[in-house]
């Protein structure tokens, strides 16, 4: 395996403390922001505190005191430069097998998929089962796994009224993408199950045992299961 | 030699300092004090470094008591401030004897005052920061009969029964008069609003009780997003005005989730991030439109009155015998004679 390829990148101003870096080769943009997120990290800059790369795009957080947004942008820019020569191989993705109870108090908007989606429920939890996701980003709230969504036929809309509070371990849907909430928190996803592990473990660092290109695979359980695997948590399982 | 701070009176505090800020790479928010710029003044009078544990406390009163002598500063929000039931004063190094008790109250014009104590305050840390984080619940909020361990004590270097202040250091204090005004940035996504982008500078906004430390929220006349479709999640930063409903504006402040999906139509000044951290509920908001090159020199100049404030301090307390920066080695924390 070869390590992955680098697309140009537009900076633009996104504050007075940070840059919006936006890739905009076709198929490279996740692995570029990705990828120059770790080389940040790794080049461990004065004054640069932080780098949230997502799908398309990286927050750059940093301190003008220390940094100036010009030197930055230079910097940013010898980054690409660099990982276009760099010809180290991608890390091999780990794998993780989540166990999901779909519907019913565990998934409350699966009825409501299913209709906007013109199916059953039973087959959108097979669709939702069928694919094989790529984590593309971690995300709100706490190191959520951001994910591509199941081969739905529609996107899927948020929730007119955001939940007050979706638990920990809720697998949700909405757009065209997919994820797990590690933590109690309001949301706006529609929640079609939940998963009975635990993804967040502050006692740990990283915090979530996943992390971008990690591959997760969902399967069913029944409800019976849930009380069991309560409190356990997320493993790879290679 | 170190003591507790015996929180009799939690009302709404915790023990926090300048942020998370390995927190985003993991998907966390930086959090920590929201007006920076005093959580900042109040460690530099303390003789701490500027990202030292102090409290923050949040418009109800705040009472504590001590077992050991203490050297503390209190900056922020206008209050009254009492300690051994003697009135103090903000923005100055107040000393404190052991058993005396610290009164915060009256939070008035602002909504967040500080309080630093020299050597800092015990508090567990995630990603190297004490912060505390409501959505994954860490971090020491503060309730009544709580003990926050202080790290060192300082005899008493004002003699209590002269009622004069020991120090006149006077560092600039925030402006509390409204209306506020708030600077910001173009936001990456302002085009998406066209030509209703302007109307966040055409009249006052006013500040929404259903604000906290993760957004405030504020009415008034709404620019519209032109552009419709969905927004694939993207990093967004503290600071970001966003517009998500037709019935308000949302300002992200430090405990905002690190992504979302709205486009962004300006970014608060880091220096006006600390005016929104005192605004209150009701408060009148005037948006001013600034360039990133202007805020980040407004900030730099800020800082350097801070690094004067460090310095003058730093010469009182050696003057003093009091260790001026706090660090790990006790031998530090030279106890100061009267």
């Amino acid at each position: 395996m070869g390590s992955s390829p680098v697309a140009p990148v537009l900076v633009h101003e996104s504050g007075d403390s940070a840059l919006r870096v936006v890739a905009t080769g076709p198929d490279a943009a996740w692995s570029t922001v990705h990828r120059l997120a770790d080389w940040l990290d790794a080049a461990g800059a004065d004054g640069v505190h932080g780098v949230v790369p997502t799908y398309d795009s990286l927050l750059v957080e940093f301190d003008p005191t220390l940094i100036s947004a010009r030197q930055l942008r230079a910097f940013l820019q010898l980054g690409v430069r660099q990982l276009a020569n760099d010809a180290t191989p991608d890390r091999a993705p780990r794998e993780f097998d989540v166990p999901v109870v779909y519907g019913g108090s565990y998934g409350p908007d699966l009825a409501a998929v299913a209709q906007i989606q013109g199916l059953d429920p039973e087959d959108v939890i097979n669709l939702h089962c069928a694919k094989t996701y790529v984590i593309r980003c971690l995300g709100a709230p706490a190191g959520s796994p951001m994910m591509d969504g199941p081969d739905f036929p529609v996107p899927v809309p948020r929730l007119k009224d955001p939940r007050l509070s979706v638990p920990a371990g809720a697998v949700a849907v909405a757009g065209r993408q997919a994820v797990i909430a590690p933590a109690t928190a309001p949301g706006g996803w529609q929640v079609i199950g939940q998963t009975p592990l635990s993804l967040l473990d502050l006692a740990r660092e990283p915090l979530v045992p996943y992390a971008p290109g990690d591959i997760i695979r969902f399967h069913r359980v029944a409800e019976s299961a849930f009380d069991m695997l309560s409190g356990r948590s997320l493993a790879a399982s290679r | 030699m170190s003591g507790v701070l015996q929180v009799r009176r939690a009302g709404n505090s915790q023990v926090t300092d300048l942020g998370r800020f390995r927190g985003p790479r993991f998907g966390l928010p930086v959090n920590g004090a929201l007006d920076q710029w005093s959580a900042r003044a109040a460690n530099i009078l303390a003789g701490n470094d500027d990202d030292a544990a102090l409290v923050e406390i949040t418009a109800l009163d705040f009472t504590a008591a001590t077992t050991s002598d203490l050297l503390i500063a209190v900056t922020g929000s206008p209050a009254t401030v009492r300690v051994g039931g003697r009135p103090v004063r903000q923005w100055e190094p107040v000393s404190v004897r052991a058993g005396e008790t610290i009164r915060v109250t009256g939070i008035t014009g602002g909504l967040r005052t500080y309080l630093a104590v020299h050597g800092s305050l015990g508090a567990p840390r995630l990603l190297g920061s004490c912060a505390p984080d409501t959505v994954i619940g860490f971090g020491l909020r503060l309730a009544d009969g709580h003990e926050v361990a202080t790290l060192a004590s300082v005899r008493p270097i004002r003699q209590p029964y002269f009622d004069l202040p020991l120090f006149r250091l006077g560092p600039r204090r925030p402006d509390f008069t409204a209306p506020r005004t708030v600077c910001v940035t173009d936001g990456p996504d302002v085009d998406e609003f066209g030509d209703s982008a302007h109307l966040l500078f055409e009249a006052p906004y006013v500040v929404s009780a259903r604000s906290n430390h993760i957004g405030l929220r504020l009415g008034g006349e709404l620019p519209e997003r032109q552009s419709s479709g969905e927004v694939l999640s993207r990093g967004v930063p503290v600071g970001a005005v966003e517009v998500p409903s037709r019935d308000e504006l949302l300002v992200l402040h430090r405990g905002r989730g690190v992504t979302a999906g709205y486009p962004v139509l300006a970014v608060v000044t880091s220096l006006s991030l600390d005016t929104l951290a005192q605004a209150r509920p009701g408060d009148a908001v005037i948006f001013r439109k600034t360039g990133t090159a202007e805020a980040a020199a407004a900030l730099r100049a800020a800082r350097a009155e801070l690094d004067t404030l460090r310095r003058t301090v730093n010469t009182v307390f050696s003057a003093l015998g009091v260790a001026a920066r706090a660090d790990n080695d006790p031998a530090a924390h030279v106890a100061a004679g009267a």
